[in-house]
């Protein structure tokens, strides 16, 4: 279909365990399909860290044992299409760090790790064409993958986006 | 056949310009990342598992062979290498995506 971008701004995550809930805002966003069969493929994560002092953040991409319900943007986020002439999906995925029932990490479906430190890291992970992470409809086990920080260390301010496209 | 390279993501966790996280710090996160990824520039070719789709970091140290599965032509996570060796069976993420898709478009006819 057409590539998008999640991307948010300024944020400071929260450590959180697995299965527990995310809090608004302080995760970088949920990746949901927009309906039971939509697949939504995530192609690049990207991190830039913000902190002012020594921050040890704990990143994960991973799959969503509880999901998101009535999902919307926090401060800072914006979600784009990365062509100007794409069209509006019937049922677009829905993505955003905001919502009414939140996202509760997978302890099992890790992904990705993705840790630095915030005080001035970069992390950036491109998949290769094909090899995307996906998601698909918009229940659990694998109807959404969300980018959140684990337990330990010190999570810092930071800005990411995560570039998706759903199919 | 195309070279297995052809699969290949990147990752890059750039900490030049800060602290770094040390390996034992790093090892508290599970999937890990190799040692030393958390200082300096750390860059690696990724997989993403055939069978499940986690992303395992290619480590350049690493001696090991690597989980591959023939049936798929892909190369596996170690978990799902081992689930092969014991089982025989192949079965590719494209297929549970398969299944899943399938299951949520009978639901709804049925619905």
């Amino acid at each position: 279909m057409a590539k998008r971008i999640q991307s948010i701004t300024t944020f400071t995550p929260t450590a959180t365990a697995d299965t527990t809930a995310l809090v608004d805002a302080t995760y970088v966003s949920i990746v949901q399909g927009g309906s039971a069969t939509q697949r939504v493929n995530i192609i690049e994560v990207y991190q830039g860290g913000q902190a002012g002092a020594s921050s040890p953040t704990f990143m994960l991409l991973s799959r969503d044992t509880t999901v998101a319900v009535t999902v919307s943007q926090s401060t800072g986020g914006t979600d784009a299409p990365l062509d100007a002439a794409t069209a509006a999906l019937a049922a677009p995925a829905l993505v955003g760090s905001t919502a009414t029932t939140d996202p509760q990490r997978s302890a099992t479906a890790h992904l990705l790790n993705l840790s630095f430190n915030a005080f001035g890291g970069i992390v950036r992970w491109v998949a290769a064409p094909g090899e995307e992470i996906s998601t698909v409809g918009n229940t659990q086990p694998l109807g959404e993958v969300s980018l959140s920080a684990f337990t330990g260390g010190t999570a810092g301010l930071m800005g990411a986006h995560i570039v998706y496209e759903p199919l | 056949m195309g070279s297995l390279r052809r699969h290949e993501g990147y990752l890059l966790i750039d900490n030049r310009e800060s602290p770094g996280v040390s390996d034992a710090m790093l090892h508290t996160v599970w999937p890990p990342l190799p040692p030393g990824a958390g200082c300096g520039m750390f860059e690696a070719p990724t997989i993403t598992c055939s069978h499940c789709q986690r992303v395992v970091i290619l480590n350049p140290l690493r001696t090991r062979d690597r989980a591959y599965c023939p049936k798929c032509d892909h190369y596996l996570c170690d978990a799902c290498g081992v689930v092969l060796i014991q089982s025989g069976t192949c079965r590719p993420f494209a297929q549970i995506i398969d299944e899943a898709m399938e299951k949520a478009v009978k639901g709804a006819d049925n619905g």
